[in-house]
């Protein structure tokens, strides 16, 4: 079986570019209806607040959970727990009287000895986070995208055409803009980690799109004479290999971490998944056209390679 | 037999040697991890006399000896009681007088120490201790195991954030109060004063001539005052610049030191305070359970300063509702006190014995010779937030004493409430004062267990993706993938023997799922190599040709590639704290080590064993 005949013929006419374009524009737009409807779900890292988990030593109900830690905590709370009922998480906002979770739940487990009940409850982590600086964080985290993104750009321009620095960066920008996207329409936690993840899903993307556009480069200086569009359809074929490998092997990774790292790094695995997979799309519906839309001669390189010879 | 001396002569010695120093140093460093350290308690028993009380109030110190006779200890009672309480333990050591036990986890420990302590007590003093397990060999090497965070060790994060500003604000209003003394003694009115939210001082005034002369007498006075805004008859006074962020470092630095020191006092070993940012300390406390008594001891705010009466300063209010008025200049401050102890004084009542340093010492003795028949005001300040979050100082007047004679570095506050009283107070001062409030805005308690079931859960992780992407890699690329596979596996130990061996970095969940991610993309750098070898052997050349061309033309795609992680993962580095500085770290030196393994270690052994490929053409 070989991956580069079977795929490519089909996927590179015009009709198929033209739907690769409609389905990224759908991506982006979808998430801006996401972002201004729903609105990120901002964890405790950013808005501030008490974070408490704890496990059961056997699974009950939700509500039997609530019933149970009612009369113990005075202000307002929101309960979750995980798919077996027995990793459970309280939540409850900034300004409050602070409550030591150790003693209420000391007090509920000897309630429950009392009672005859067979249920033991373990504080796994006690968090809690000042509103100020949630704020300052989240600022931090917006900078530090940024300059990331200012960097990369930098970077990219010196090193490429500015045409494919363009198509990079459009592209990276379509796969965040997407993946807070999906963050915002699924109300996933947005923490420290998330953000962790969204930096590096802005390294990892890159690099597929920079492995096309050097192949592009390469065989422009060899096949002058193409039009640009077979160019960039024989650069894609000739990576289309490694690029599935490569985010095979990666996705494969991330989804061994969100089968086994636990409830912390849950949010962490779905963003990095769904980014790298997303900026493998991109990087060949994307990346590889705007050099194309913004009227790239198939000669560039080439002349560039002349000039540069005759002034040696 | 023939083949071995083609191989070598194919590949450089100096790269070869490279690869073997490099894999020598970071694979010894790797094994280092399995050699952690084991949980022990160690059983002392001996007599010590009462404990030593130090009394000040006469002149020389008096300490109590401590015997030196030491009982014998009966180990195997003590191991049948542990046993019976299901805690495993083996006794490893034992000199007259001190056993040592080890356990199998820290948990056991705990319990090991609280059972103990509840049967024996006094007989024995229990202390938590742990054994190195590590070869002589590594020992000799200093390669220890990587550091644990917090989030895998269990334990407890305090982060604190430090008002310097206010601090900034009370030298102002002490300035100010200078002036207003300066202004009465020279018979100087009119001028009204106040210190402004910002800090910044505004005299207002209807006479301009005598605004300018106030002015200039505080700039000639206090030499970092600057004037902001000026006026007819109204102007501002701040500090300037360059010494307002003097002084926030030096607030920084001294409250550090203070906290750090104060975590050393709580017998913390491998505690770690940070600064995180422009103005919060970050505290890690690994392995306590509970924040309280650490919340206690490293958060108090308390100060205790002496004043002498004045007509005109500061109002303080005393118990009984009367008001005092004491000079805003502290005849020393709670910086200048070395020692205090709580104790009794002749008639039985509670007082706390005072040590002072040399400075306090000499202020003292100048102040109370020249005051005899003087009132002393010892005041206790602390700092807390109000509902508004701004912070206040309550004071509160321990003790008007008249000054009876002089005294100079050893003297007593008496007449306190309590015994409990007195050593709170005592307490108070020896955790020493912070120079700028501090208040609490983060905290995190992380069990133990949890800290133990992310560490088994990251390295299933681990494990996974390492095997399923070995497993690919060996069945797709063939012989190719298995020097891919074992460029990988090099990669793997480099990358933890770095971690373990480079001072500073911390493992910590995320940076465990950073190496699962570094896993994958690790292959990333071959498969360009391998893709571009397939590529190159289209071009009719030897197998060996295509090699070295597919490894100098991937070179620089992959250089790309791996530059623009590096930058978006330092800078990850740069702003992250805790967990996220070791996802940074670890994807930092994956991307190194993944260079160095696919490009060098796998271009040296595809080199080596180049015969044995076959490389499949593609059309």
């Amino acid at each position: 079986m070989n991956l580069s005949t079977i795929n490519l013929q089909t996927l590179k006419t015009p009709l198929s570019r033209y739907m690769a374009n409609t389905l990224a524009l759908t991506f982006i737009f979808l998430a801006c209806v996401g972002l201004f409807s729903k609105g990120l779900n901002l964890g405790i890292d950013f808005r501030g607040g008490y974070i408490t988990e704890f496990t059961s030593s056997q699974s009950i109900s939700k509500t039997k959970m609530e019933s149970l830690v009612i009369p113990l905590i005075d202000s307002e709370f929101y309960l979750t727990s995980d798919s077996n009922y027995q990793y459970w998480t309280i939540r409850q906002p900034p300004n409050i009287a602070e409550t030591d979770p150790l003693v209420w739940l000391e007090k509920l487990n000897q309630q429950l000895i009392t009672d005859g009940r067979n249920l033991h409850l373990e504080l796994m982590d006690a968090d809690f986070i000042d509103s100020q600086i949630g704020s300052e964080l989240l600022e931090q985290g917006g900078l530090a995208l940024l300059s990331a993104l200012i960097a990369i750009l930098v970077y990219l321009t010196a090193r490429f055409e500015w045409r494919f620095a363009l198509g990079s960066i459009v592209a990276l920008m379509h796969d965040v803009l997407v993946v807070l996207g999906i963050l915002a329409w699924t109300q996933i936690e947005v923490d420290l980690t998330t953000l962790a993840s969204l930096l590096a899903i802005l390294g990892y993307s890159l690099n597929d799109s920079i492995v096309i556009c050097d192949r592009i480069r390469e065989l422009m200086k060899i096949n002058f004479h193409q039009s640009l569009e077979n160019i960039i359809n024989l650069s894609i074929k000739s990576t289309l290999a490694r690029t599935f490998i490569t985010s095979g092997t990666t996705l494969f990774t991330i989804t061994s971490i969100w089968i086994f790292a636990g409830q912390s790094l849950q949010g962490f695995a779905i963003t990095l998944f769904c980014g790298i997979a997303l900026g493998t799309f991109s990087s060949i519906c994307i990346t590889a056209i705007i050099p194309e839309l913004t009227r790239l001669q198939p000669d560039y390189f080439y002349k560039q390679e002349q000039i540069e010879k005759e002034t040696i | 037999m023939k083949k071995k001396p083609t191989i070598f002569s194919r590949i450089s010695k100096w790269d070869l040697a490279i690869i073997l120093t490099t894999l020598i140093i970071l694979s010894a460093s790797t094994a280092a991890n399995f050699y952690q350290k084991q949980p022990a308690i160690e059983i002392s028993s001996s007599l010590i006399s009462e404990s030593s009380k130090v009394d000040y109030s006469k002149a020389g110190y008096s300490k109590a000896d401590s015997s030196t006779a030491k009982l014998p200890i009966n180990s195997q009672q003590l191991l049948e009681l542990l046993q019976q309480n299901n805690i495993q333990a083996l006794q490893a050591a034992t000199e007259v007088g001190k056993v040592v036990f080890t356990l199998s986890s820290e948990e056991q420990q705990n319990q090991a120490v609280q059972l103990l302590q509840k049967n024996s007590g006094k007989q024995f003093s229990i202390k938590k201790s742990a054994i190195d397990t590590r070869p002589t060999w590594l020992q000799k090497l200093s390669l220890e195991p990587i550091k644990l965070g917090l989030d895998l060790n269990g334990g407890i994060l305090l982060i604190y954030q430090v008002d310097s500003g206010y601090a900034l604000k009370q030298k102002l209003i002490t300035i100010q109060q200078l002036m207003k003394k300066h202004l009465r003694e020279n018979r100087i009115h009119g001028i009204k004063s106040e210190v402004v939210q910002q800090g910044l001082l505004q005299l207002k005034t209807n006479s301009h001539s005598k605004l300018k002369e106030t002015a200039s007498w505080l700039l000639n006075n206090f030499n970092d005052l600057r004037i902001v805004e000026e006026k007819p008859r109204q102007m501002l006074l701040a500090f300037a610049d360059d010494y307002q962020s003097h002084f926030h470092r030096q607030i920084m630095a001294q409250s550090s030191t203070l906290l750090r020191e104060r975590i050393e006092k709580l017998g913390i070993t491998e505690s770690v305070v940070q600064r995180q940012g422009a103005n919060k300390i970050r505290i890690e406390l690994p392995g306590l359970k509970d924040k309280t008594e650490a919340e206690r001891m490293i958060g108090t705010t308390a100060t205790l300063d002496f004043y002498q009466l004045a007509e005109h300063g500061e109002k303080l209010n005393l118990p009984d509702g009367q008001n005092l008025y004491i000079d805003p200049i502290p005849i020393f401050t709670g910086k200048n006190i070395s020692d205090a102890q709580s104790g009794r004084d002749e008639l039985g009542i509670p007082s706390v014995n005072l040590l002072l340093d040399e400075i306090g010492g000499d202020k003292m003795l100048s102040f109370s010779s020249q005051n005899i028949g003087v009132p002393m005001v010892t005041v206790f300040s602390e700092y807390y937030k109000n509902a508004n979050g701004e912070t206040k100082k309550e004071s509160r007047v321990i003790n008007v004493a008249t000054i009876q004679q002089a005294l100079s570095s050893r003297f007593s506050i008496t007449n306190l409430d309590s015994p409990t009283a007195a050593q709170a107070l005592a307490e108070s001062i020896r955790a020493g004062s912070l120079s700028a409030p501090i208040t609490q805005v983060k905290h995190q308690t992380i069990s133990a267990t949890l800290g133990q079931s992310n560490i088994t859960n990251g390295f299933k992780a681990l494990a996974l993706g390492f095997a399923v992407t070995l497993i690919f890699m060996g069945f797709w690329y063939k012989r190719l993938g298995l020097i891919a596979n074992l460029s990988l596996f090099v990669n793997l130990v480099c990358l933890i023997g770095l971690l373990s061996i480079l001072p500073g970095t911390v493992l910590t969940l995320p940076g465990i799922a950073g190496l699962v991610l570094t896993v994958g993309m690790a292959v990333d750098t071959n498969v360009l190599i391998f893709e571009r070898i397939k590529l190159e052997s289209q071009k009719a050349r030897n197998s060996f040709h295509a090699i070295e061309a597919g490894y100098n033309n991937a070179f620089k795609t992959i250089f790309d590639a791996n530059i623009t992680t590096l930058i978006t993962a330092i800078i990850l580095y740069s702003i992250g704290f805790g967990p996220i500085k070791g996802f940074a770290t670890t994807l930092c030196l994956g991307i190194l080590t993944s260079m160095f393994s696919g490009i060098f270690v796998s271009r040296v052994l595809t080199r080596a064993f180049y015969r044995h490929i076959k490389i499949t053409r593609t059309n």
